[in-house]
């Protein structure tokens, strides 16, 4: 993304999964820094960045990386960049912050560290102006805050441009933080060394650079919950829970802890569940195999005859399904426990008889 | 964020699922709907409301003044601006996953016209017995002197509905929404009804992830004098998983926490609830 934006960057060369390392390799001088493609954060910390000496070192450690498993991510690919001689790190980004509706250029001079340790250690360190979208980061605010660091002269004419197009690439993939850390100051001048996006879920169907990392970045569940619309995170308990509703579902995990009962996963189904999408989540947490499902459905945009029509669907399919415990409430309210009823199966109204229940189950 | 008896409400993308079946449980809650509008649909009628190809033809043929939409995300953004720009004073955004983006830019345009937004990813707003704004259900509780405020849909049902079954009643609903970039904040929510006169007590309903809880603890601590009773969901979130709302997510360190916003409330005055059913007892 900095490449095709035009930041300033390292020399460097790309090699692939299938790629002949030392064919590559051998077209490089050395020492370089040899890092891992990997949809995970905290490389440097997974020892996924290192630096090489020789090219020797480089193929070895290229090798390595290949077989390398992360988090259940492989590497895809290894970047090797010229090692930069280094006079100062610094780091900027734009940052939106979401509660004042405003972004902000972010930078300092104490780059290359966790910029949270300098905005705790040393404040005065970091330099922010705030502007809104309507005005975009104007020239006049890129040129206060560089030289607010320390830039002067060409440098400072050379960091406006790399403000500006850090805005520029908020702008166009709608990004609610870019970052440049560290950007390193090297006798050639400003080049970017490392750097961090924050991205909008919300806009993946209109920036395909957004779908393409969610369908790396997240596990098999989760992708599952993705596709079909609704919010998952496994958790370690042993007590499925289908819910609506983030907040609802979270006062229900707070107060099963509460009770020291432990649920297997968050999962919030949305707002206005089709049928397939209460069954496909239903599916879900049956994999995980709990010991018991605790369903609990305050519908307001959602219709509780549909809500059950899904659990008689999956109670018909899955006939091995843990034992379920249902509290289904609100819009189509009657017409939901009707159709259950009818099936034999007891429907709560209240949610701590039906917590209460579900203590009596796994007793 | 004032709505009446005697609003005059536009429905925007009325004739889809969502759209059509809330306008009719809004229209038997006796919600005066008076026009839909969905771009190339107009004519026809949806449970007696006409429809209009545009906002402005809504608001000239019947002079609708607030609006709730139940448009899709991809589409939200045009529609949100229409009204804005058609003289609708209110604009209420029921629709999930809008952009942040186009949040930003529809309340540049909302704040140049002092114009309102509530949502999006909200369930809507409620005077109980005169109008309801929204997707809650209709039978949680009646009018009465306590406003509740709240980021989350279903839980504030709960809430709600554990309150009108105390026999307490409920001056104003709003369900502000849990998205990170959105209209109507919990300050101002807060001072809204804390300078209303219809309305005795608070309840705020709130969740981890943002600083919107401190803030308005901060606010609370110099501005209302009336009593504030607070429930915070999500004391058993794991950190840096978000739990369904865009802003529902603890960062590293103690940024966002439910503990935190408790401490900032209860330093405020407000009186915590331990359980979502506690709160009518602290009423």
């Amino acid at each position: 993304m900095f490449r095709k934006f035009g930041i300033p960057l390292a020399n460097s060369i790309l090699i692939n999964k299938n790629d002949n390392i030392s064919e590559k390799v051998n077209q490089f001088s050395f020492p370089a820094i040899v890092k891992s493609q990997i949809a995970i954060g905290s490389r440097k910390k997974a020892g996924l960045i290192k630096i090489v000496r020789t090219k020797e070192e480089a193929i070895f450690l290229c090798k390595e990386y290949f077989k390398r498993v992360v988090a259940g991510f492989n590497v895809e690919a290894i970047l090797i960049e010229e090692l930069a001689d280094i006079e100062q790190e610094y780091y900027c980004s734009i940052a939106l912050d979401a509660s004042e509706r405003k972004f902000y250029l972010i930078a300092s001079k104490e780059g290359g560290i966790d910029i949270e340790d300098v905005a705790k250690n040393n404040p005065e360190a970091i330099i922010k102006s705030n502007f809104s979208y309507k005005e975009g980061l104007t020239n006049e605010i890129a040129k206060e805050v560089g030289e607010k660091i320390g830039f002067s002269g060409d440098l400072l004419e050379s960091a406006i441009k790399i403000f500006q197009k850090l805005w520029d690439i908020t702008v166009k993939i709608e990004a609610h933080l870019v970052e440049i850390n560290p950007l390193v100051l090297t006798p050639k001048g400003l080049i970017a060394v490392d750097g961090k996006m924050i991205l909008d879920d919300n806009a993946a169907f209109r920036q395909p650079i957004i779908q393409n990392y969610l369908d790396k970045k997240l596990s098999d569940f989760e992708k599952i919950a993705v596709e079909a619309g609704f919010s998952f995170v496994e958790l370690d308990g042993d007590i499925g829970i289908l819910a609506n509703g983030a907040g609802l579902t979270m006062a229900l995990l707070d107060v099963l802890s509460q009770l020291d009962l432990k649920p297997a996963n968050f999962l919030d189904v949305g707002g206005g569940a089709s049928k397939e999408r209460v069954y496909k989540a239903l599916d879900l947490i049956f994999k995980l195999k709990p010991r018991c499902v605790l369903i609990n459905i305050f519908g307001g945009i959602t219709r509780c005859d549909i809500v059950a029509e899904a659990i008689i669907q999956a109670l018909k399919d899955f006939t091995e399904a843990p034992p379920i415990v249902i509290r289904l409430i609100g819009t189509n309210e009657a017409e939901g426990i009707e159709l259950l009823k009818n099936e034999g199966i007891n429907v709560f109204k209240d949610v701590m008889d039906a917590v209460n229940k579900v203590k009596e189950v796994l007793a | 964020m004032n709505i009446s008896e005697n609003s005059k409400v536009l429905v925007q993308g009325i004739t889809g699922n969502q759209g059509a079946f809330h306008t009719k449980l809004m229209l038997d809650y006796g919600t005066n709907i008076v026009a839909g509008v969905v771009p190339k649909k107009g004519g026809q009628k949806i449970h007696g409301v006409p429809v209009f190809n545009s906002v402005k033809d809504a608001v000239d043929e019947t002079g609708c003044d607030i609006s709730i939409m139940f448009v899709p995300a991809r589409f939200a953004f045009e529609a949100t601006k229409e009204s804005l720009y058609a003289g609708i004073k209110l604009v209420c955004i029921i629709t999930e996953n809008v952009p942040v983006l186009d949040m930003i830019k529809l309340l540049e345009i909302a704040h140049e016209g002092k114009l309102d937004i509530v949502g999006p990813n909200c369930p809507g707003m409620m005077i109980p017995d005169k109008i309801k704004l929204g997707i809650m259900p209709s039978d949680m509780c009646h009018y009465g002197n306590v406003a509740v405020i709240s980021k989350s849909g279903t839980l504030s049902y709960e809430i709600t509905k554990a309150i009108g079954n105390a026999g307490i009643g409920v001056s104003a609903y709003i369900g502000i929404g849990g998205d990170s970039v959105r209209g109507k904040t919990m300050v101002e929510a807060v001072e809204y009804y804390s300078n209303d006169s219809n309305t005795k007590k608070i309840v705020l309903i709130g969740e981890i992830g943002s600083n919107e809880e401190e803030k308005t603890a901060e606010y609370i601590k110099d501005h209302v004098s009336k009593p504030v009773i607070a429930y915070i969901a999500g004391k058993s979130a794991p950190e840096g998983k978000r739990m369904g709302h865009a802003g529902a997510i603890i960062s590293s360190g103690s940024f966002g926490t439910a503990q935190g916003k408790i401490k900032a409330l209860k330093d405020a005055g407000a009186l915590i609830a331990d359980l979502p059913w506690d709160v009518p007892k602290l009423l």
